[in-house]
């Protein structure tokens, strides 16, 4: 203990001593005042600590959509764009050359010659140079706790899941750094590599998501054109008891037969995409879920009875409106109700997916990486 | 008893670098043990190799009495790498503490032995600076203090010297001769012959990954004990029989006994030679080292 407690130590001088750690924190400090800034009084929105106010019937203080707003912003916004992509680049850039540095000639030998196993000092290194990120998302949630607490009056405990989540999220990442800054010596290359990792992540899980879009689309077409075909022979059925020569036939056999050639291309574009979305799939489900990994907190923060702004990014209006009548008159059309069907499935089908899929094959491709790092680190002639 | 006590080390690199080829060497507590050689020799090697660095190829032996590579031991060792770097935003007195915490060194300990150790070593007044203020001979003598920070039974310094002037290293030679009276064993590797015949009790020498000559100095240069003395004019002809060696003006005489050149010197007086000097020799560390090392093959590791 005496010797991790000396490894944190060292892992706390050396972030403290970086610039940029100091700049990431001031950063996250002006992020978080510039989240307080808003406020709900009862005519509605305030911004900037009441400088600009902006009249609002339903976004007012003690509104369950203000507080849904509000803890959109943070989860959807905040935790997304700041704390996943700009803290997590700012992060990778200041830890990028820990571990090239600890393996330094010279550096390496005083620290391999104390009575500490090899295996041992690797993941302690390792996890003590998760604490830039830890101390980082921790400053910026205790933050965003006063905001929310004193903003809307709900002092959120949940607010701080984003410590472990955003933690794990930037150790995938991190484990591909230490693995290639420990091959290469060099924070540079690791950095870059981690960089084209992590594009190359952010390309499968997009690709994955765009093909699970059509995928679904295809599928809510095919359910509606067979409902529509069941419903149109029927119809056609009792025409044809009725009158034979009734002029409205020719129409209904016209729009079976649309269907049926509709339901045919659906299922062969269903089938087509089938085959690419395979091992899309696989490929996504043996590496680390960066997207799926933060979307744990919008899941995990998102009000059933407030304003779900995530979902009305994701074009789901019915999140918008309380009232399903209020929907059907924005969007009562049928390529409408169909899309609008398909995000609720495609939402569903993410928010269903297990912890265990999300985190625990993410991390076990970490504990791949990290253990060839290690591997490596403890076979190496120093 | 033998502090490092180690026979037949191995170590091939992958590049299939012999860089050890069966070495073997004794170093016993209280002494201070230097290990000579030339560049590649495989000095560093084999340090490494007991301070666990390195993995050998083969090795059998131990290190105060306890296997090789046996992580627990290391607590009462003391090391000095060669070209060491100490973390750029640490002090000195950050220094002592992050290793000694490595160390298993308590505390207490930590902090009463910082102090005292940064006196020793001269470098009072400096335990607050960042170590990137830090000369080249101010990180040696931090260096040798954070190797003593876990108070060794056995102290490894590789070219504990190296960038120190004149004045540190005197003091350098001092304290491991202070250290040698406290009891410790003390592993020196260093290119500075004469740093090394001043304080060491035994050396070895390696060449190409193999200990060529180990023993005590004098008993290392017993067989060049030799004594020369300078005539002044022509050299009488009965010198050449009587003397081993004659250069010149120079008659040599093998051996240290006096008793021997007495016969010679007599003769010389009654024949009216003018005896210039009568001069005890004997090889220095330098030229044993020189006639270990056969410069005339390049020097390293064999491949």
């Amino acid at each position: 203990m005496m010797q991790f407690k000396a490894l944190l130590l060292d892992a706390y001088r050396q972030l403290s001593a970086a610039k940029l750690f100091w700049l990431t924190i001031g950063l996250s400090t002006l992020v978080v005042l510039l989240y307080g800034s808003i406020g709900f009084d009862k005519n509605g929105v305030t911004l900037f600590y009441g400088l600009w106010d902006v009249e609002s019937k339903e976004l007012n203080a003690g509104s369950p959509w203000a507080r849904g707003l509000y803890i959109g912003i943070y989860s959807s916004f905040l935790v997304n764009i700041w704390l996943a992509w700009i803290a997590t680049v700012l992060a990778l850039i200041s830890t990028c050359s820990i571990f090239p540095e600890f393996v330094h000639s010279g550096s390496i030998e005083l620290t391999i010659s104390k009575p500490i196993g090899r295996l041992k000092l690797f993941f302690s290194k390792y996890l003590v140079s998760l604490l830039f990120v830890v101390l980082q998302v921790t400053i910026f949630c205790i933050g965003i706790f006063l905001c929310v607490g004193f903003r809307v009056g709900d002092w959120n405990p949940m607010i701080f899941s984003a410590i472990p989540i955003v933690t794990i999220f930037f150790s995938y990442l991190f484990s591909v750094c230490v693995f290639v800054g420990m091959l290469s010596r060099s924070g540079i290359t690791a950095l870059l590599v981690t960089g084209v990792f992590w594009m190359g992540l952010w390309s499968v899980q997009t690709a994955e998501s765009i093909m699970n879009n059509f995928i679904t689309r295809y599928k809510v077409d095919i359910e509606h054109f067979e409902e529509g075909l069941i419903k149109s022979e029927a119809a056609l059925a009792i025409i044809e008891e009725k009158s034979p020569d009734d002029s409205r036939i020719e129409g209904r056999r016209t729009r079976i037969a649309n269907f049926r050639t509709d339901i045919e291309e659906s299922k062969e574009a269903l089938a087509k995409l089938d085959g690419w979305h395979g091992p899309i799939s696989w490929i996504l489900t043996i590496s680390p879920k960066t997207s799926q990994t933060i979307g744990l907190l919008d899941r995990w923060l998102s009000d059933p009875d407030g304003f779900d702004i995530g979902a009305i990014m994701n074009g789901d209006m019915e999140a918008f409106y309380e009232d399903i009548e209020d929907m059907e008159e924005i969007d009562s059309t049928t390529r409408g109700a169909r899309e609008r069907e398909t995000m609720r499935r495609m939402r569903e089908d993410y928010e269903t997916r297990s912890l265990w899929y999300v985190l625990g094959t993410s991390l076990l491709f970490e504990g791949f990486v990290l253990g060839l790092a290690s591997c490596y680190f403890c076979r190496k002639d120093f | 008893m033998a502090v490092i006590q180690i026979q037949d080390v191995e170590k091939i690199y992958k590049g299939k670098v012999h860089a050890l080829r069966g070495v073997s060497i004794d170093v016993m507590d209280g002494e201070i043990f230097g290990l000579l050689g030339p560049n590649g020799a495989g000095k560093s090697t084999l340090v490494k190799i007991l301070m666990t660095v390195i993995h050998a190829s083969k090795v059998s032996g131990t290190l105060l009495e306890k296997p090789i590579g046996d992580r627990k031991t290391l607590e009462y060792v003391g090391y000095l790498p060669e070209h060491h770097r100490f973390p750029y935003y640490l002090t000195g007195k950050q220094v002592l503490h992050h290793y000694g915490a490595l160390s298993k060194v308590s505390r207490n300990d930590r902090d009463s032995r910082a102090y005292s150790l940064l006196e020793r070593l001269g470098l009072s007044g400096w335990e607050d600076k960042k170590v990137n203020t830090y000369s080249k001979g101010m990180l040696q003598r931090l260096g040798i203090a954070q190797a003593l920070m876990n108070d060794p039974k056995l102290l490894i310094l590789d070219e504990p010297t190296d960038g120190v002037d004149p004045v540190g290293r005197r003091e350098i030679r001092d304290l491991l001769a202070e250290l040698r009276e406290e009891g410790r064993a003390i592993f020196l590797n260093s290119h500075l012959l004469s740093e090394l015949e001043m304080v060491c009790d035994r050396v070895a020498i390696m060449v190409k990954g193999q200990v060529t000559l180990q023993g005590t100095i004098d008993s290392l240069t017993k067989d060049s004990k030799r004594y020369e003395l300078n005539i002044e004019g022509t050299l009488p002809e009965w010198a050449k029989e009587q003397c081993d060696e004659i250069n010149e003006n120079l008659l040599i005489v093998h051996g240290d006994d006096p008793q021997k050149i007495q016969p010679i010197i007599d003769r010389l007086r009654s024949d009216h030679c003018t005896i210039l000097s009568v001069r005890p020799v004997r090889e220095n560390l330098e030229d044993l080292f020189m006639r270990a090392v056969d410069y005339t093959d390049t020097p390293g590791a064999v491949k």
